[in-house]
C-alpha cells in the first residue's frame, strides 16, 4: 500500500510561468488539494489543455499531461476516457480556448456527455496574446483590438452550456480557494461532462474585472451562493433573495421592503438544481449586474451516457460497422 | 508587529516584490513573512502592501502566542 499522497506531490517539479498575482495559481492549489481529499493516484490523473495561459497548467502538475491544439482538448479527453475509462481526466481550458476556437468541439462534448471533468478559466480576455478581445469579454470593455469598446454580445458559458444539454454546470471565483475545492469534488463524482467555470482575475490585462464579486470583505451582497435546494438568500444578513416571477425572471426581493407576509411567502421558495429551466433562467444574470450567481448551478444525474469501448465487438460485427451491409456484388451476366 | 502569510496562500508570488523591507521569502510550501523584518510598512506606506496586493487576503497580522 502506498502513501497518502499530500497535495504537494501533485505538483510538478516546474516553476509556474504565471504572472504574480494571477489567479490561475491558485486554480493549481484548489486542483492538488481536491486531488489530495479524493485521493486520486497520480497515475490514473490526466490533464487535457489546449492553448492559452490556462492551458499551461498541464506543465505544473504532476500527472500525465497533454497539451493539444486550440480548442481541441476536448476531443482528445474523449479519447482518453474511451481508451482508458478507469483514468480522471480534467480538460483545462479558457474562456478563448473553450468558446472561440473550440466552441464547436466544446457543443460536441456536451453532447457525447463522457465521463471528464471541464474547468474553464474565465478571465475574460486574452491573456497569452496580451490583450485582445474575448467571446467572454464585457459590453464597453477597451481592450487592445476594441479601443472604443467591445461592442458584441458577450458569450453566457452557462447559458450555453445548459441550452447544449450539459448535465452538470457549476461556477465559483478565483479567490474563493475553499468553495473552488467543493465544486472540484462534486464534479469529480458527477458522471458524465462536469463543468466548472472559474471566473479568474487578469491582474494584466484585466485587473478588477471581477473586483465586486472578489472582494471577500463585500462579496456577501455580489454574491449568491446556490446550495442545492435552498432559497436564493444572500447579503451578510440573508435579508435579500433572487426570486422567480411568473415571466422566468430573477428579481431581488429585500426583506425591508415588504412585509413580514410577503417575505415569508417568497423565502418558500427553493431552487431546485434539478430544474432546467430553473437553471436558465439564473444563468442569465452576469457579474456585471449583481447579484452573481456561484455554485451548482444545474445538475442531471440521469443523463449518463455509457462510453467505453465494448469488448463484444467480433470481427464480424467489426466488419459490419466498417463497410455496413447495404452494399451490392455485381453479378456477372 | 510584523504580518503572517495563513496556509490560504496560493504561492502567486505578487507579495515577494513589493515589500519594501525585503521580509517575504519563498519557503517550503508557501510565501513567508520573517517576523524580525517586517515592520507592517510602517513609515514606508500607509498599509501593508502584502496584504493590500495579496489575492485572497491571506497576509494578516501574527498572533502572540
Amino acid at each position: 500500500m502506498t502513501a497518502k499522497l499530500k497535495f504537494k506531490d501533485y505538483l510538478g517539479a516546474t516553476q509556474p510561468k504565471w504572472c504574480p498575482g494571477c489567479g490561475n495559481h491558485g486554480i493549481l492549489k484548489s486542483l492538488a488539494m481536491s486531488w489530495e481529499r479524493m485521493g486520486i493516484s497520480r497515475e490514473n490523473l490526466v490533464l487535457v489543455s489546449g492553448i492559452g495561459c490556462s492551458s499551461r497548467l498541464p506543465y505544473y502538475a504532476a500527472a500525465y499531461g497533454f497539451h493539444t491544439l486550440h480548442g481541441r482538448a476536448p476531443t482528445v479527453a474523449t479519447g482518453v476516457k474511451l481508451a482508458k475509462p478507469d483514468s480522471s481526466v480534467w480538460i483545462i481550458s479558457g474562456d478563448g480556448d473553450a468558446m472561440a476556437i473550440g466552441g464547436n468541439h466544446f457543443l460536441h462534448l456536451l453532447r457525447q456527455n463522457p465521463n471528464v471533468n471541464l474547468v474553464i478559466l474565465n478571465n475574460e480576455i486574452y491573456g497569452l496574446t496580451k490583450g485582445q478581445a474575448s467571446p467572454t469579454s464585457q459590453a464597453g470593455q477597451i481592450t487592445k483590438t476594441t479601443p472604443y469598446g467591445f461592442h458584441n454580445n458577450s458569450a453566457n458559458i452557462a447559458s450555453l452550456a445548459i441550452g447544449a444539454g450539459a448535465s452538470f454546470y457549476s461556477r465559483t471565483i478565483d479567490t474563493h480557494i475553499e468553495h473552488m475545492q467543493n465544486l472540484f469534488q462534486e464534479a469529480y463524482h458527477h458522471h458524465g461532462v462536469s463543468i466548472v467555470e472559474i471566473m479568474v482575475n487578469c491582474i494584466i490585462f484585466n485587473d478588477e474585472a471581477f473586483s465586486d464579486i472578489e472582494n471577500r470583505k463585500e462579496y456577501h451582497d455580489h454574491v449568491v451562493e446556490v446550495k442545492g435546494q435552498e432559497p436564493l438568500l444572500y447579503g451578510k444578513e440573508r435579508d435579500r433573495m433572487l426570486h422567480l416571477d411568473a415571466n422566468m425572471n430573477y428579481r431581488t426581493i429585500m426583506r425591508d421592503e415588504v412585509n413580514q407576509e410577503q417575505w415569508q411567502d417568497a423565502i418558500k421558495q427553493n431552487y431546485q438544481d434539478s430544474n432546467r429551466m430553473m437553471a436558465f433562467a439564473l444563468a442569465q444574470l452576469g457579474h456585471t449586474e449583481t447579484p452573481f450567481p456561484i455554485g451548482v448551478l444545474y445538475r442531471d444525474e440521469k443523463k449518463q451516457l455509457q462510453t467505453s469501448w465494448s469488448d463484444d465487438y467480433s470481427t464480424e460485427s467489426l466488419k459490419i460497422a466498417l463497410r455496413g451491409n447495404d452494399y451490392w456484388i455485381k453479378k456477372e451476366a | 508587529m510584523a504580518l503572517m502569510i495563513t496556509d490560504l496562500c496560493t504561492n502567486c508570488g505578487k507579495c515577494e516584490p513589493v515589500c519594501p523591507n525585503d521580509a517575504i521569502f519563498e519557503g517550503d510550501e508557501i510565501y513567508e513573512i520573517d517576523p524580525n523584518k517586517c515592520q507592517e510598512c510602517e513609515g514606508a506606506y500607509d498599509e501593508a502592501q502584502c496584504a493590500s496586493v495579496c489575492p485572497v487576503d491571506c497576509c494578516v497580522p501574527l498572533k502572540e502566542t
